[in-house]
This record gives C-alpha cells, structure tokens and sequence, in this order.
C-alpha cells in the first residue's frame, strides 16, 4: 500500500515547484534513515543538533530507559531530591553529544550526593568594595559581584603620554566561583567526565566538516523600513563595484550612500558611516589620517587599548569573555598549589582580578599565582605592561594571594618563544619544588591577527603546545571576515557589524557606569568602526582583523593537536544571569554551541569563548584526574 | 513501579524507530529537570539543552532563511524561510532579493507557532527550524515561525498577543501580498502549544475581520479539568504524563485558573461561541498514541458544531513528535495532507 501511494503521487503531482523533486528527496532520505550511515553518525539526528553513532544507538536508548526507571522509581517514592540534584547540582556539558551527556547524568545518579556545605563567607575585613548582587533564582551556589582594581599607583611614570590607558580608573570585573560546596572526590569526577566528553570522535569528525562546508550567512533584520533596506542594498552594490574595479561606478554609489545613511536614524546610520568611509579609502586610496590608517603604529597601540577599555564598559561582550575564559581556567586550576596564567594582551589586565578573587576563595586556600602579560611596544617607553602588573600585585595582597608577574613585550605573538613563557619554575627553595607549575594559555581577540601573515598562528599554536598548557581559553569573534572574495567579507562584516551596533544602541551600561554611558558607548563604535576600516579597507600583512567562525577555529585547532574542552552549564547560567544585570539586556542571548559558549544580540552570536587543551599529552590528562590534595 | 516503566519504554520503543525514540526520550528526560515541584522553570539549562541554528541567508536545498524584529517593546522576534530567490547559483541573495514575493502565482504564507508546551523551545530551535524548511519545499510558501513569549514568565495571554501582533505585522508586509491582491493567504500552523496558538489566533482573526485561508492543527494542546479516557489509558505509556500536562497549564494559564479556562477548554464551560463567525477552515491532525488526543477530537466536534469546516487526520500508531523526523510514513503522508490542504485552500 505504501509503494503504491508513493508512485501515483510521484506520477502525478506536477504542481508547485518543488512538487517532482519533493517526493525524489523524500525517498532518499527516508532510505538513508532507515540504513544509517557508513561513517557512523546518525544523519538525521545530526540534522536536529545531535551526534550519535548508529551502533551506538541502542546503548544511549538503554542508558535513557536506566535513567527513566530510576527516576520513576524515585518519583513513586515522591523524592524529589533525586530530580533536584540531577537538575541543579548536575554539571551538564555538551548536550551534543548525547550519549556522553546521558552517561554524566548517570554518573551523577550513582556518585554519593554532596555533603550540603555552607558558601565560604566572604572576606569581611577587605578592603576592597566587594558587592554580591544575588539574582532572585540564584542559591549559594553562585556568589557574583563585581571586583574593583585599586586605584592610583606610587610610581607614576615621570612623562605621561595623554593617550595613556585610563588604568588608573577603577574597573569592574565580572567575579567567578566554582559551584562552591562539592567535595573533591565530585569534582575529580566532573573532570574525568570532562575529558571523557573532549575525547569523543564524533566532534572531530562534524567540526571538520562544518568548516569545510558553507559558513551560515546570518542575516538579523532590525529595521525593516524601505529606507534602511535601500541603504543596505546601496552598500552592497558599491562593495560590488569595488570587488568588479569599477571604481568609477563606486565612487558614484559612495556619495549617494551618505545621502540615504543621513535620512537614517541609530545604529544603521553610524553603520554606514563607517563602511562608507572604508570604502572610499579603497576606492581613492588618499593618505589615511592618523590614528586611522591600516599600519599599526606604536602610538595607536596606546588608542587600542583605550578604546578597548570603553567598549568593555559599554557592552557585556569582554565581560563576558573574560568570564567564561576565566571559568574554564578556574575548573582546570582546581587541586593544584603552582599555577601560572599567560595572557596573550595584556591591556590593563581586565581580566585578572575577578580570577584573583576566585582563587582566594578556593576550597582549601589559594594557590601561588604567576601571570605573565604580553603586550605590544608602548610609546615613550612608558611601561603600561609593568604598571598593571604592578596594579594587580596590590590587589592580590590586600586578598592574601601569592602572586607574581611578568610583562613581555612583543610586537607579534609569532615572536615568543617557549621558554619566555616558561621562565624559571621554582622561586624560593623547599617545598614549592615539588608541586608541579600548570599553566593557562589565554587569548582574547588575538589569534585571528596571526592570519594576517602566513606561518604566524601555527608558530603561536606550536608555542602554546610547546608549553604543555592545562587549558587554553580562545575568545574570538564570531564571523567569518576573513574569506577570500572582498564582497564575500564585506557583506559578512556589514551583517556583524550592524548587529554589533544595535546592541551598542538596544543594551545599555549597568547603572554603576550610567554617567559616562554615553561616552563610552561613543568610543565603543570608534573601536568598532577601526575594525571596520581594517576588514574593509586594508590587505595583505595589514588587515589583522581575519576573524574567522568557530567552526574554522575548531577545525584549525583540532589540526593542530588540541582537543576541545568544553565549557558548562554552570558557566552558562552565571553568564546568562549577570546579562541580566545589563538594563536592555533582553537582547542579549548565551547560547551553547558543540562545548563552546558563544554571546549574541538576538539570534546572532557575536563573540565565541572555546577552551582546550593539549591532545593526548600526559600532563594535562594526569593533571585533570587528579584528585585534589586539600 | 519500576516494573511498569520498563513496560511503558517496551511499549513506546516498539512505536517508533529507534532514533525517534531517543530523541524523544531524550526531551523528555531533558524537561523533567526543568521543571521544578513549586512551578518554578529552569529557563537557563533550558536555554543550555536546547539545539539551536542560525538563521542562513545562503541556500540550502533551495530555502533561505532570516530573523526580524517584529516588535521592539517585546524582542518579539520571527525567523523568515522562503524559497530561494533567484540570483545567481551559490551566491548570497541580496537583502533586496529576500524582500520580493516568491512568485507571481499565488503562495501560501505559513505563520507557524512552534510547540514546546507552552514553555520550551525557540523559533530558532533546530527540530523547528528543520520543520519548518520543510514547509517550504513542500508548498513553495514563505513561512513565518513566531518566537512567542513563553511560560511560566510569561503567562496567557502573552502566546497569543504575540501570535496576534506577528498575523498583523505578516498582513503588512508588502512583498507577501499575493499577485494583484493587496492581502497574503495566510494559513496559521502550530504543532502542541502552537496548535492551541494558532486557534486562538485565528479566532481575534475572524473576529477582527481578518481572512485566514486556513489552519493546521499538529498534536495541538488543549485540555480540562475532565480526565478522558484517552488520557487515563495511555498515561504515562508514551513519553507524555497527565502529570506534565498539568504542569504546563499550569504555567501557561491565569493565577488561579482552573483547565477549564477557555485558553485550554476552547468548547467546555467557559469556551467562546463560534457560531457564525466567519472562523477559518481546520485540519487537525491527531496521534493515536497521543494521550490528549480526546481533547483534540472533542475541539474538532466543537468545530463542526458551530458549523466550521473541520478535517480530521487520525494517524493511529502515531506518537507526540512523529512529525520532527523524516523516518516513518506518518511523516510523509501527514506531510501530504497538509500540502493538500494548503494547496485546497490557497
């Protein structure tokens, strides 16, 4: 009966466009459905977001019935413990990989429930402004606040160059804590489960593939008004003319652009502004102001890094990369007394004391913290690298944690060797001797500068392994701005960019940064809008700006011998809840992607946090599985 | 205890192929985390758990899709799939392109409500997203799946207000607009919660004077305060509680109220009489596995009686969810009726 509904509708169904074709299509796949697949992973669960092996399908179906009869066991005896731990306690990772997920939340049900332990209390002689803000659903498991960098420095450098980072002004850092109260033999036993998840073939084989595949073309439209359709459409078509060297026809496009981006109100007028701009530098090539041109000079290192600093008070994206990057390497740290973080770009150390924090208030003490920042040539020999290092070592005093620093200076990444980083292990004598040094390889917004010269990233990446690094935590933007078509990344980037601007406009600073909201935002765009200029405008050794997708990320990373570590539900609620703090922050969305998090405005992610580590190499699988020594 | 879900997992495996019965099970097992005893929603693991896609402006098997900003006060957003406008093979549509009708025949504008049972899932979820491509290639339509607020935040009726503002928003739109006709042919679908949804869109609709050419009902959920015996028989049995559906009504409906509210009892003792409204046409499709399919058959009387046309499809070895993957013939030839209907309707 079946075959013969098949063939007279296959026969006679002539209308609509896809009508042949349809029933064509629906064979085949039915047909693959019911066979699986050779290389192993189910196709249509794939389609829907999940990586099953078909011959491991009936396991993950005998897990699920395990798991449904003892709950509903449990539920008959109306003990809703059971459930609340598997929800609440529970640390989920990946929900991708199905049966890795089934198998944590198994483990979880026959692992001995946490003793409930009271939160550490927080250090009430600090001196410094320590604010637990608790969201009404948060218990003690989460403690958030926000942490403030000293003010002043004694040693003032005698010349002050006026394009200073402002370092000197108090930041805010989002504050981490380890989902405080599980006893050490829980959290060997996440991290066992961690790295039973990182080991799992299937991501490798997908992530290879996606890469290869084409990147999604995410279109968000904000603004459905003619006006701003015909702006984008005018942008577009000059973008083309460029791609075509019809400079003529560019340049005529170019003028009628800031005539309909005037006629435009907010985010898409400033958009255009900027695109038009670098547009017409590629199309007349005059001489680009300073501050503004396509070189990196040893000055604009200084305005970077300024104008890195407002747009970290303006919006939540670094916030939220350092919080999570941070999170990640706070689980890698635990049990180990030697730890020591490099932080790719230094700037003013954002990063750091929210880490600080959360390390003094590890279980079992804190461990003895080394940092080392890279950072580029300042102008004037002014040493803004050691100033911060200087600002943070202040800090880890008043909260009593060993810490030392070191700043190096380099003018690319592809400079460092490993035994910089490396430096000398031990400092004093005895017993630190013994206690292994792990270290955390941190990248924010870095790695894609490398593609701009061929050879560069995979001697960074060679660097990283060289130093056998317990994790690395990557955040990079969340596009593909670095295809070989100029209008392929120029309408990739017009997409990014004005999403990344109606955010500027929709999300507004938290209430503490409110009186200089607007100045901030103001000179959150002027960063933007140096992007911008340098995806558009430049080439060759110049366009730094190469940001590419976290499927090209993954698959450069797995080619290159690290396997990803992913990254919790715990890190994703916390972040999810302190974007609530941002007023407008509705549109602000976490998302977890395949053991990455990534943060977006609406649907489209804007920015991508993954972490790491070594494949295979021994340290970093003995260091995971150990079990802390309080 | 134990005893009879090991039954009740026999049971449900023996329904479905198996990959359909982990993804299934997988969700259910996934909600019962979420939802806590005190009516309390873990809205950030839900968010975790759930598989999300990106809108994609490049095609993929001829559909393209795109989110909007319908309306800003709510972040109500709507993610766009329509055929693939014509442009040259393998590059990116342009925006421009994206905002023309699909054709100069006539063409079925779909808003599609996703389930999720009032409270899960996304317009962006990747089980909907796949839906709802299909629904394109079926009938060459531009669909138009609605990111509604849900519950326990977001209580009735705030489902419906969104579903109401995007039917209003679609109605505008000027490159929907079929041919010479200054109006789309829109057809409102939902599956679960999106089934309920779509009724009580349509019902503000023919009320308000707006045609609806049509809607499509898929396991859709409705309720009351009455035990059927559907539900008493196949509690439980596959993969659905009555527990659970209490649960969401719960969430979903008024302080206080009772599931005797018209929101889930449409045609019980507090329903809205539909006689001789100009109510849209309905094909409701049920599941014979479902456990609330009395219900369902009880709102299609409910239709006939006020003197609506109503197709029943009753699939009887199907479950909830049969529809999310391509592997049976309940997905096909249910596929089948709905085009057929569209295309009756069009």
């Amino acid at each position: 009966m079946k075959r013969e509904h098949q063939e007279a509708a296959a026969g006679g169904d002539r209308r609509g466009g896809g009508g042949g074709n349809w029933y064509a299509a629906a064979e085949q796949e039915k047909g693959k459905a019911l066979m699986g697949t050779d290389d192993g992973v189910d196709e249509l669960l794939a389609a829907l977001g999940y990586k099953v092996r078909s011959s491991d399908m009936a396991d993950v179906a005998q897990k699920l019935e395990q798991l449904e009869m003892a709950m509903g066991s449990s539920a008959a005896a109306n003990d809703d413990a059971l459930l609340a731990h598997l929800a609440f306690d529970t640390v989920h990772y990946n929900p991708s990989d199905l049966s890795n997920w089934v198998d944590n939340i198994l483990s979880e049900l026959n692992a001995p429930p946490p003793l409930p332990q009271p939160p550490p209390p927080p250090p009430a002689d600090d001196p410094l402004s320590l604010q637990f803000d608790l969201p009404p659903a948060v218990t003690e498991q989460y403690t958030i606040g926000t942490v403030d960098l000293p003010d002043g420095s004694p040693c003032k450098p005698a010349d002050v160059d006026e394009l200073q980072p402002e370092a000197s002004t108090a930041s805010s850092g989002w504050l981490i804590s380890q989902s405080g109260h599980q006893p050490e033999v829980a959290k060997s036993l996440r991290d066992r489960k961690r790295l039973k998840v990182c080991s799992s073939p299937p991501s490798s084989t997908i992530t290879a593939d996606a890469a290869t595949a084409a990147a999604a073309q995410q279109v968000v439209i904000v603004d459905s008004q003619e006006a701003g359709i015909r702006l984008v459409h005018a942008l577009m078509a000059c973008a083309e003319a460029v791609q075509k060297e019809n400079l003529k026809a560019a340049g005529a496009i170019v003028k009628q652009i800031s005539v309909l981006a005037a006629s435009q109100g907010g985010a898409m007028r400033k958009v255009a502004g900027y695109f038009a701009e670098a547009l017409a530098r590629r199309i007349y090539r005059p001489q680009p102001p300073r501050g503004m041109g396509c070189s990196s000079t040893v000055e604009s290192a200084a305005l970077d890094d300024m104008l890195h600093h407002h747009f970290y008070e303006s919006c939540p994206y670094l916030k939220f990369a350092h919080f999570t990057a941070n999170q990640a390497i706070l689980e890698a740290f635990a049990g180990f007394r030697r730890v020591h973080v490099v932080d790719f770009g230094m700037r003013q150390g954002l990063q750091w004391p929210a880490l600080l924090q959360a390390l003094a208030l590890r279980q079992g003490g804190p461990p003895s913290f080394r940092l080392t920042g890279i950072g580029p040539p300042q102008p004037d020999n002014s040493d803004a690298l050691q100033e911060v290092g200087w600002k943070l070592a202040q800090l880890a005093k008043t909260i009593r944690v060993d810490f030392r620093y070191r700043g190096f200076v380099a003018a690319s990444l592809a400079d460092l060797d490993p035994y910089m980083l490396l430096g000398p292990e031990a400092d004093g004598g005895g017993v630190e001797d013994d206690e292994p040094e792990v270290v955390a390889v941190n990248s924010i917004l870095e790695l894609h500068r490398l593609l701009a010269r061929p050879g560069a990233l995979e001697k960074v990446l060679g660097t990283i392994r060289a130093v056998r690094p317990v994790i690395v935590t990557v955040v990079e933007q969340e596009a593909n701005h670095n295809g070989r078509a100029f209008l392929d990344r120029f309408t990739e980037a017009l997409h990014y960019y004005s999403t990344m601007f109606d955010s500027l406009e929709g999300g507004a600073s938290p209430p503490a940064a409110v009186e200089v909201g607007g100045h901030d935002q103001a000179m959150a765009e002027i960063y933007l809008g140096r992007q911008i200029y340098n995806v558009v405008a430049c080439e060759g050794a110049e366009r730094t700006e190469r940001h590419e997708t976290l499927p090209q990320w993954r698959a450069r990373m797995s080619r290159t011998g690290f396997d990803s570590v992913p990254i919790g539900s715990n890190a994703f609620k916390q972040a999810s809840m302190l974007l609530a703090l941002f007023s407008g922050g509705e549109g602000y969305r976490v998302e977890e992607n395949d053991g990455c998090l990534t943060l977006g405005w609406h649907t489209r992610p804007l920015i991508a946090t993954s972490a790491w580590r070594a494949a295979g190499d021994p340290l970093s699988t003995s260091a995971s599985c150990r079990t802390a020594s309080s | 205890m134990a005893g009879s879900n090991e039954i009740n997992a026999n049971e449900s495996k023996m329904a479905v192929p198996l990959n359909t019965w982990v993804l299934i099970s997988n969700f259910k097992l996934a909600y019962n985390m979420l939802r806590r005893p005190d009516g309390t929603f873990d809205r950030h693991l839900a968010e975790f758990l759930d598989r999300k896609v990106s809108a994609n402006a490049t095609p993929v098997n001829g559909v393209v899709s795109f989110d909007v900003l319908i309306d800003r006060s709510h972040n109500l957003l709507a993610r766009i799939y329509r055929p693939a406008p014509a442009t040259a093979a393998g590059s990116v549509p342009l925006l421009t392109d994206l905002y023309q009708p699909p054709s100069t025949d006539p063409f079925p504008v779909i808003i599609f409500f996703h389930g999720g049972s009032f409270a899960h899932s996304s317009s962006n979820s990747a089980i909907y997203d796949s839906l709802c491509r299909r629904f394109v290639s079926l009938c060459d339509a531009v669909v138009i799946s609605v990111n509604y607020r849900r519950a326990p935040e977001y209580k009735y009726p705030c489902a419906y207000d969104d579903g109401w503002a995007a039917l209003n928003w679609a109605s505008a739109v000027p490159w929907l607009h079929n041919g010479k006709e200054s109006k789309p042919r829109v057809f409102l679908a939902g599956d679960s919660s999106g089934g309920n949804i779509a009724h009580h869109v349509a019902v503000r609709a023919a009320e308000s004077g707006i045609e609806i050419a049509g809607n499509i009902l898929l396991n859709s959920m409705f309720g009351g305060n009455h035990r059927t015996e559907s539900e008493k028989r196949l509690d439980g049995k596959y993969f659905v509680t009555i527990q659970d559906r209490d649960w969401y009504w719960k969430a979903y409906l008024p302080e206080g109220a009772d599931r005797d509210h018209p929101a889930c009892n449409p045609f019980g003792p507090n329903g809205v009489k539909l006689e001789g409204l100009p109510f849209t046409k309905s094909l409701v499709i049920v599941a014979g596995l479902d456990l609330v399919q009395d219900w369902q058959l009880a709102y299609a009387e409910g239709l006939k009686k006020a003197g609506h046309f109503v197709k029943v499809v009753y699939r009887e070895q199907a479950t909830i969810g049969f529809y999310l993957l391509p592997n049976t013939n309940h997905f096909y030839e249910v596929m089948d009726e709905i085009k057929e209907f569209i295309q009756a309707n069009l």
